[in-house]
């Protein structure tokens, strides 16, 4: 199995448990934590990409909620505690992306000439 | 309550930070137009290759040779293809001419199709099914290849569509996926010299001993690289025979 093969064999099994996962909480788990989506239908389908790519942060989510561990002032702490923090590592990493870009990058090899290593064969 | 002043959008811009605003306003536009044209500047040429729509559809008549990927020897030409020229073929998209052309190696067939052009380099994009490739009456035969040596060459590996106008740009490291994607397709994969060899600064290249391309080389696709191989002139088309074992990536 090529690297690319583990690599699409891996993202199709994630997009397979995504779906099964978005099956039990579209169908199921969301009347049960969220009492405003109770009834409601027509929006659910909209969520199945999400859920398919985010699956595991969906089933972390329905658990605490479910287990009534949730603490929703909690959630929103760090982000804001960290934003100073990401915005000048965010600014510094597209420097430091473009700059090692610029270093890494080939230089066309103009003054190569082509070598003739052997003459052609001659045909008798 | 606070004599501080306190920024609201909506609201006049408090005296005291109208010059720092205008300072980081102007700091912040200004620079990004100059990172815009640096970044703008340091790309390389994207060429002069197109598809030549303008020149409306190419049909033309020649001999099929599987190098192995195909190739035609013109001997009846069109408005814009002359007779004597050797055509690369390619199918639409990503795709080959192969497994149209293969029951035609060595006969005369009638091409139709879109002329992509780049100075020296073209190639012909078929239509679709028989439309596109189909055997023709005449005689015509191969012209013989012409043993041209064992040679160093240093450059690039393309695949020859994108190189030749079907994507700007169609070379280098922005483009290496792509040019991956249409070698693995089928489309003739083409080495671009730093310098001219025999007159030409595209070739069209093989695997050793004139094989298909080996998947050794896909590595070093839209590198800049040098290697050896076997030179053949096959009409008026250089065809390189990469030795994958030979291939150094250069600084």
């Amino acid at each position: 199995m090529t690297g690319a093969e583990i690599i699409v064999e891996a993202a199709r099994i994630w997009l397979w448990i995504g779906a099964g996962v978005a099956v039990l909480f579209l169908g199921f788990g969301m009347a049960m934590v969220d009492e405003d989506a109770d009834g409601a239908f027509a929006f659910r389908p909209l969520l199945v990409p999400g859920i398919l790519l985010i699956w595991p942060l969906v089933l972390w989510r329905w658990g605490r909620l479910a287990m009534g561990s949730d603490d929703w002032a909690w959630r929103y702490g760090p982000p804001r505690a960290i934003h100073m923090a990401m915005a000048v590592g965010l600014s510094l990493a597209i420097l430091a992306f473009l700059l090692g870009g610029a270093l890494v990058k080939q230089s066309w090899p103009a003054d190569s000439a082509p070598q003739q290593l052997s003459a052609p064969e001659v045909s008798e | 309550m606070s004599e501080k002043p306190f920024f609201i959008g909506y609201a006049a811009v408090p005296t005291a930070l109208r010059f720092v605003m205008g300072l980081v306003s102007a700091l912040l536009i200004g620079g990004a137009a100059v990172l815009g044209y640096a970044i703008g500047h340091a790309q390389d040429d994207p060429g002069d290759g197109a598809f030549r729509f303008d020149y409306g559809r190419q049909t033309v008549t020649g001999v099929i040779e599987l190098t192995p990927l195909p190739v035609m020897h013109v001997i009846e030409g069109s408005e814009q293809i002359a007779a004597g020229d050797t055509l690369m073929l390619s199918g639409a998209g990503k795709n080959g001419a192969l497994p149209r052309a293969a029951a035609l190696d060595g006969q005369m067939a009638q091409a139709s199709g879109v002329l992509l052009q780049r100075g020296e380099i073209d190639m012909l994009q078929l239509r679709g099914g028989r439309n596109g490739l189909q055997a023709a009456a005449g005689d015509g035969t191969t012209p013989a290849p012409v043993d041209l040596g064992h040679w160093k060459l240093a450059g690039e590996i393309c695949d020859g569509k994108c190189l030749a106008g079907a994507m700007r740009p169609g070379r280098g490291i922005s483009h290496r996926a792509c040019a991956n994607l249409c070698i693995q397709g089928g489309i003739p994969p083409v080495f671009v010299s730093t310098q001219p060899v025999e007159g030409e600064e595209f070739l069209m290249i093989t695997g050793p001993g004139f094989s298909p391309l080996p998947e050794a080389i896909y590595d070093a696709v839209a590198l800049y690289i040098s290697a050896e191989g076997q030179l053949s002139r096959h009409g008026d088309l250089l065809v390189w025979a990469l030795e994958p074992d030979t291939i150094e990536v250069l600084p």
